[in-house]
Parts: C-alpha cells; structure tokens; sequence
C-alpha cells in the first residue's frame, strides 16, 4: 500500500487513461462500436442523413448506390435513414426497459438479501413465476394482452429482465448482508436503509453492472424478436426487428435489406455481450492454473 | 552427505500486473533421509513458494531458477511422466485446507481408493489406513461426504491417504492452521509419529515455533525468500543468531512474559523484486549498518549453524526467563 | 434417504411457481379491458353463446373459484375451443406437439453432443491470448446472434443453394419419420446455436472454477495424470453448474422453437402460438404459454433432482442457480 501510494506522487496517472488501460483492445474495440452506434442514433436524424425516413424517393428494392448507401426497402423508401432511426429506437427501448430493471431488481435484490427469510422467499418466489416463462413466450403474451407496440415491447423485457438480475443481485447482496461489517453496523443502530445505500449497494455495484449489461443485450435481442414477430414496434417507425422482418419477406431479391440491420443488430449484441464478460472478469476475477 | 532433498539458490518469479515480484530470492535448503525440519517465516516469506516448488507445484506463471533436487532427481529438468512419478512415488503433501483437498462430489471411501491406485498403498484397506489415524468407526466415515465431516477429521484422512503411499518426503504447509487447538496437538503427533515409523523425511512449514521446538530436530528460518538461518532446532529458537530469528522468537506469544509488552518486529515484510541489492531484513533490523543495505549477505557458519548475515549476534541475549518458557 | 429430505420442499416449489404462473395466465386474459366473452369468443358470437361460455367460467362466481375451475379444467386437458377455427385446442394441440417435441430435442442432443465437449477443450487447454481471445469472440457471436437472423440467413441459404433439404412445410412426424427428421435438421441447428455457444460458456467457466479448487492441487501433488483429474476429480463438479443451466436452456429452446418454427414454416406449438396470436385467440396463447411454463418447471424441477444427487451439498445448502 505504502508503495503504490509513493508511485502516485512521483508518477501522476491520468486516470481516464488507467482505467482505459485496464481493459483489453477486444473491449475497448467493442465500446467504440457502441459508442458509434449510439453517436449515430442520436446525430443522424438530426443532421438528416439520407433524408426522410418515412419518405417513398425511389425505386422499389434498389440496391446500394451513391445516392441510396443501403439501398431502398419494399416500398421505395431509402434504408440508410430507416436504419438509423432504428437503431435509435431499439436502443432508446432497450435502454429504457434496462434503467427500469436495474431499479427495480436493484431495490428488490437488496431488500431480499438484507432481510432474508421470508422477505427473500416471497421475492425469489415472484421471480421464480416470472423466470418460467421463456422470453419470447411471455412477451407474447404481454403483447396479446396490451396490444402490438412499443409498450409491449418495453413491459416485455423488462418482465423477462427483471427475475434473473434480481437473482444475482440478491445472492450478491445476501453474502455481503451476512458479513461481520453489516452486522456491526446493525448492532450500532445504522438505521436499516441506511445500511442497504452505504454497505449494500457500494458492495453489489459489481454485480448490477455486469447484469445490467447483460440485461441490455437480453432487451436488445427481445425486442428485435417481438418486432421480427410483428408486435413490437409498429410501422411507420422502425427498429432493428422489423426491419430485419422486412428484409426477411424480400431476401432472395434484395438481401441488402436484411443485411444491414442484422449485421448491426449483431455487432451491438457482441460489443455488449464482450463489454459483459470483460466487467463480470473485472469483479469476479479468476485465478488461472495449469495442471 | 547423501540429501534428499536439496535446494540450491531458488529463485522464483511471478510477473503481476504491477510487475515483476519475486517469491524466491536465493533460497538454501537440504534434507536428510529421515530428518525432521521445521521452515519458520511470515506470511510472504516464501515457505509456502519453497514447499510447493519442491513438486514443481507452482501456478502457471512462475519463472523459476536454480536447482532442486529430490532423491537423485533433479526436478526442474525432469519430463511430465517423470516428474508424476516423483509426486506419486516420493514425495507428499499435506495441505492448510483440508476440507478443501477433499473432493466435494465423492464418499471419503471413494475418493481415497482412487487415490490410492496404483501407489504403495493400493493394497490397503480404507478402513485400516483411518484406524492408523486414531479415528473409530472407521467404516462409518468412509461412507460420509467432505462436508459431512471436520476439519480435523479431513485432515486425519488427507494424511492417512498420502501416509499410505510411504512418500519418502512429506511436505506439510501449516496443516493444522485450520485446525482447533486440541486437534492441532493430536494431528502433529499423528503425522511426526507415523512419518518415523515409516522413515520419512518432514519438511514442516509452520508459524508455530512451539510445535517446531517440540517435533523438529532441525529449524530453517526464511525471510524475504531466502533461509536467513538454519541449524538444530535447540540451537536456531533458544539461541538465535540471525537479528530477525531472535526478534521473531522474542514476539512469539509463547515466550510472552506476563506483564511485559511482547516486542513487535518494527516495519512490514519487503515486497522483493529480482536482483535487489543487500539483506532485506535491513530497512527492519537494529544491528543494521550501511553495508547491510549494499551487499547481500553470504552464508557463514557460526556455532553450529548457517547464518545469512554480515554482523551475526555474538552472544545470548535471549533472557532467561525466556528461554525456560522454550 | 438422503433424497426425502429436501425433495418434499422442491416439489412444493414447483408447484408454488406453477399456481403463480398459471394465475398470471389466467388473469393476464380474464382482466382484459372489455367483456371477457366477447374477447374469448370474437365478436360474431350470438347472445346465447356468451351466456353459455359465461356459465360454463362460472362468471357469477369469485375470481377465485374461476380460476380453480379454469386450472381444473386445464388439468384434465380441456383447454377450450380455438376461435378461429372451433376446434378443441387440445386435438389441435396433440397434433402440432410431436413436431416441436422432435425439434427440441434434436437441439437439446446438437447441444449437448457439441457444446459441452467445445466447453471442456476450452476450460482445460490454457491456449496463447490469441487463441483465447478469438474463443471469446466465437462464443460471444454463438450467444449474441439472434435465431431470427440465424433462420432467416439460413432459410436463405437452402432455398437459393441447392444443397439438400429444402424448405418447406413441415408436419407431423408419425406418417414420414426419416424424411421429418431431414426436413428438421436445419431447423435443429438453428435453434442449436444459442444453446451450444451458452452451454460451452457454462462448461468452460464450470471446469476453470473447478480447477483452481484445492482438491485438484491435491490430485496433482499425488501425480495423477491430466485426464485422469479430469475425468474422476474435474467433470463431475463441474456437472453440476452446467447441469443447473439445463433449464434456462429449455426456457431458451422453448421461445426459439416459436421463431425458428415460423420462419421454417413448421406447424408445431411455435407456431401455433404466432398464429394464436395474430388472431388473438386468446384459448390457444393461454394453452400454449401454460404448456411451455409446465415444460420448463419440470425440467428445472427433474434437474434439481438430479443435481441433488450427482452434488451432496447442493441439497444441504439449498438451490444452488
């Protein structure tokens, strides 16, 4: 300790920079993906590139060209934009879904495992209930109840999301709850939420990162799969599902359009899944050992 | 004089995050046939690098020089099926965690008939090997899962199963840290007695000076990865001439004086890396003077033993009372 | 026995989340917005025939006792009539079923033959960073491409390359075993591909925890050859991690049987549950998500069992997901 603290004053580190350092080029590649992605979600439509998404300007099912960079869909409309502004959508759903699991199973993950007992089996319970339901059958049967659209899309991953992160928070809350540090903070009368906020939740933020993470790239694949089915987002808004849905119906004329979005759809998967495995490596850490 | 088990200036180095750290710095260490050597030392000494390094035991990732030799067998040069061989037909080790070195998924009974395939010990029965140990119903334990029994129980089977392959070396890493006090006592009788009944050498990794002074007919002292003093046991803790010997065995609790604060060893262990010059007990030491920082101490022989150190104690200093307490 | 000990607590377990689950069903329909029996029966239905479908749910009864009445009925098999086409969605059930038995099973062998062994070479073999870094990347993409890519790529690939079986509808496997079996390959592999790259994960990250555990240094300081720690000391604890898996995977197969089967055309429970749902028709959603629900519950639960057995700790410290 004595060391580090004498190597930080002769030798100032940025510390964007070292934590920058800290992560692998396949990570750090992967974020820049991301990044770029968002980037393009958010300053696409406002600079307008590729015009009007909902406009019909050419042919139908044209391929790429200069003036059509992804070519044009089924009914004339140019991809490029339509693209873009689906990124966008399937991001800010996803996105939002995401804020709403980690808030819920974060709360809910850390009042299990700070009371245990009855209070962890009733929310391990309700989880269980929800967990049964494979994730694409049960946003189903939200969207045949709130009907096609962008709330169905939302409520379904989150309902799909929210058992397994609440899960990993609650096994993760339970074993710093049961440490003699929250103990002695009980026994000094530290006022229960207190407790959770200070101790609690400064000691699973690990966790919520590496599953909020991983949720985001279940959001993403779901929402596709809701729109891919024709009950998430509706038209004539886009996202990633449907447009890969649209280019499933002309794929032998124009595979450009499939390709694209599914390409795109991937790529955030990956960057997510690799981002997931590279924090989950970071608080989890795994001593390595030959035989 | 016929070794076996010889260490001749080990090195170990492991490269982290931070850089280079060195685990080993030079280490010394020979073993007679039969002989019983207590190896003292703080966490970070190097007694755990050096024990498993004996079996070529290390993690991935250590670089590793010098010579060791066991039996003959020079055992950083040896080939995969010769070095399994050594493990299997020589050596045993007995580890800190005993439950742990226990395989979850399998009944005792199972697991040490596996282990004991194709070694000495194949011919015997479970059950016989468990009564050596001292434990009753033998027949009932065999049929029990590692969790289902206690640390002192696990380890009265850990010894039981490697005792039972005669390993003419057996390396111990403070087997009974784990373990309460009764227990520890039993399990050290246990092992010193079997060991001798059937020849085998004993390196005995430890904190506990007392359980080194009373099993050990001789004692290594390590300190920053290298063995600061070796010699007879009697004459290593009562009469120490190594300044990091003497301060380790005057706070050893069982020297306490009632009344008397017990003496702290000031400062903390060194970090090492390769090649650093000088003693590394130096920045630590209150006979240091300006050479000790700038040349590495040689062994020299002094009244018995090896000491590495440039300005030796001279004389007995241990107070009396003190060595009594030993 | 050993087993009588927490087997009675799974069970109730079990059956606690299959009531919630069934509930949620039930309740998710009956709380519609709008009258249940012209949300049940479409809007052609006659006066009479809602009244006889009120009585027949017992609309004059608590929520409760419908509930019972529903879930009674469900039991015994009577889950209704389709209202599209007013057939019993059980007889149409009973047909589409073998299909979609067949194809996750075909997925659940493709798995196992495929992704555990990939899992094992990966966790036991320290390769170069390269090496690591690219199993990284081919994992990440088996477990990130969505199987609606995958099916549509691959529904691309057949019908533009002559490469064999072609796509086309695919029905029930009684009459024609051989050729359902040729015509559900693709399919299979499709739906595969998530579990493969999940389970080798599982399996890799099993075996590595596994290998740092003090009981495989004892096997290595004894001298026990590499395959021999990892058949007898390495494989069974890590069975158990992976084995804990087998149910999300039935979860993961059951909800990519309802992709691949639409694009692959094959009229099984996915399907089914697409067009239930195009129409909403709401007997047949209602079936099919309570019959994938029952599925994955008794595959979580037979694993729990089976974990229970291979791992004598997990029965003493409870569920170990």
């Amino acid at each position: 300790m004595k060391d580090t603290a004498t190597e930080s004053t002769t030798r100032p580190r940025n510390p964007v920079r070292g934590a920058l350092a800290s992560f692998d080029a396949l990570t750090l590649t992967c974020a820049g993906v991301l990044a770029l992605l968002t980037l393009a979600a958010v300053a696409g439509p406002l600079a307008g590139v590729g015009g009007d998404p909902t406009a019909i300007v050419g042919p139908r099912l044209a391929p790429p060209s200069a003036e059509y960079p992804l070519g044009t869909d089924s009914l004339g409309r140019s991809l490029l934009p339509r693209v873009i502004e689906g990124v966008g959508t399937t991001l800010v759903v996803s996105a939002v879904a995401v804020l709403c699991t980690a808030v819920i199973s974060t709360a809910g993950g850390i009042v299990a495992g700070y009371h245990g007992g009855a209070v962890n089996g009733v929310v391990m319970r309700i989880g269980d209930v929800l967990y049964a339901f494979p994730a694409i059958i049960l946003a189903i049967l939200v969207a045949s109840v709130v009907g096609p659209g962008r709330t169905a899309a939302l409520v379904s991953i989150v309902l799909v999301t929210v058992p397994l992160m609440t899960r990993m928070v609650g096994a993760a809350a339970r074993l710093v709850c049961v440490r003699d540090y929250v103990t002695a903070a009980r026994i000094s009368g530290v006022s229960a939420p207190r407790i959770m906020v200070r101790h609690v939740l400064t000691n699973v933020s690990g966790t919520v990162a590496v599953q909020t993470t991983y949720a985001l790239s279940v959001a993403i694949l779901v929402e596709g799969g809701l729109s891919f089915l024709g009950y998430g987002v509706q038209l004539p808004a886009s996202s990633l599902g449907l447009l890969i849905q649209e280019g499933t119906v002309y794929m032998v004329k124009a595979p450009w359009a499939l390709l694209a979005p599914s390409v795109i759809l991937v790529l955030a998967i990956v960057a997510i899944n690799v981002i997931g495995d590279s924090l989950r490596d970071r608080f989890e850490p795994r001593k390595a050992r030959s035989l | 004089m016929n070794h076996l088990l010889r260490v001749d200036g080990a090195t170990v180095d492991y490269t982290t995050r931070h850089g280079a750290t060195r685990a080993l710095d030079g280490a010394n260490l020979t073993i007679a046939p039969g002989e019983r050597v207590g190896l003292v030392g703080e966490s970070g000494s190097g007694k755990s690098t050096l024990g498993l390094l004996v079996g070529r035991l290390l993690p991935a990732g250590a670089r590793v020089g010098g010579t060791i030799t066991v039996d003959g067998r020079d055992v950083l040069s040896l080939r995969p099926g010769d070095l399994r061989a050594l493990r299997r037909e020589v050596l045993g080790f007995v580890p800190q965690d005993p439950v742990g070195a226990l395989d979850p998924t399998l009944r005792v009974g199972r697991q040490m008939r596996l282990a004991l395939r194709g070694s000495a010990g194949e011919d015997g029965n479970p059950a016989d090997l468990l009564e050596r140990v001292r434990i009753d119903r033998p027949d009932r334990v065999l049929r029990l899962y590692p969790h289902e029994i206690s640390g002192g129980m696990a380890q009265r089977i850990v010894i039981a199963t490697v005792m039972a392959a005669a390993p003419r070396l057996l390396v111990a890493d403070e087997p009974t840290a784990a373990l309460d006090a009764q227990s520890r006592e039993e399990v050290t009788g246990l092992v010193m007695d079997l060991a001798e009944s059937e020849g085998t050498s004993v390196l005995w990794l430890s904190h506990d000076l007392r359980a080194v002074g009373r099993w050990c007919d001789r004692t290594a002292v390590m300190y920053g990865g290298r063995v600061v003093e070796d010699g007879s046991t009697r004459a290593v803790l009562d009469d120490p001439r190594h300044p990091y010997t003497r301060a380790l065995s005057r706070s050893d609790p069982a020297h306490a004086v009632p009344g008397r604060r017990l003496p702290a060893i000031v400062g903390g262990p060194p970090t090492l890396v390769a090649g650093a010059p000088g003693c590394a007990f130096a920045p630590r030491c209150p006979r240091a003077v300006a050479d000790c920082e700038g040349h590495r101490p040689l062994p020299l022989t002094v009244d018995g033993r090896t000491v590495l150190c440039l300005r030796p104690e001279t004389e007995t200093t241990v107070p009396s009372d003190v060595k009594a307490a030993s | 026995m050993r087993i009588l000990t927490w087997l009675p607590g799974r069970l109730l377990g079990a059956a606690v989340v299959l009531v919630g689950a069934s509930a949620l069903i039930f309740a998710a329909v009956r709380f519609l917005p709008g009258d249940y029996a012209q949300i049940v029966l479409g809007p052609l239905a006659s006066a009479q025939e809602r009244e006889a479908l009120r009585t027949e749910f017992g609309f004059d009864r608590t929520v409760g006792e419908q509930y019972l009445l529903w879930l009674g009925q469900a039991v015994t098999g009577n889950f209704g009539h389709s209202l599209a086409s007013g057939q019993p969605v059980a007889g149409e059930l009973a047909a589409r079923l073998p299909v979609t038995a067949l194809l996750t099973a075909m997925a659940v062998v493709w798995t196992v033959v495929i992704g555990v062994p990939l899992g094992i070479l990966a966790g036991t073999r320290t390769g170069t960073t390269r090496s690591t870094a690219a199993g990284r990347l081919v994992s990440s993409l088996g477990v990130s491409v969505p199987d609606y890519v995958l099916a549509a790529v691959v529904v691309f690939a057949l019908s533009s390359l002559p490469l064999g079986p072609s796509v086309g509808a695919v029905g029930a496997p009684a009459q024609d075993l051989g050729g359902t079996l040729l015509a559900l390959l693709p399919p299979s592999l499709v739906l595969a591909v998530f579990t493969i790259a999940a389970t080798a994960r599982a399996t890799r990250d099993a075996v590595l925890n596994v290998l740092v555990e003090p009981h495989v240094s004892a096997a290595v300081a004894r001298g026990e050859t590499r395959l021999f720690i990892i058949t007898h000391h390495v494989l069974r604890n890590a069975a158990v991690p992976v084995l804990t898996l087998t149910g999300t995977i039935t979860a993961m197969l059951l909800g990519g049987a309802v992709i691949v089967e639409s694009v692959f055309d094959v009229s099984g429970l996915g399907s089914y549950l697409v067009q239930g749902l195009g129409r909403r028709d709401y007997p047949v959603i209602q079936t099919c998500v309570l019959l994938a629900t029952t599925v994955f519950v008794l595959m979580s639960l037979i694993v729990d069992v089976v974990t229970g057995l291979l791992d004598p700790r997990v029965a003493v410290s409870g569920r170990s997901r």
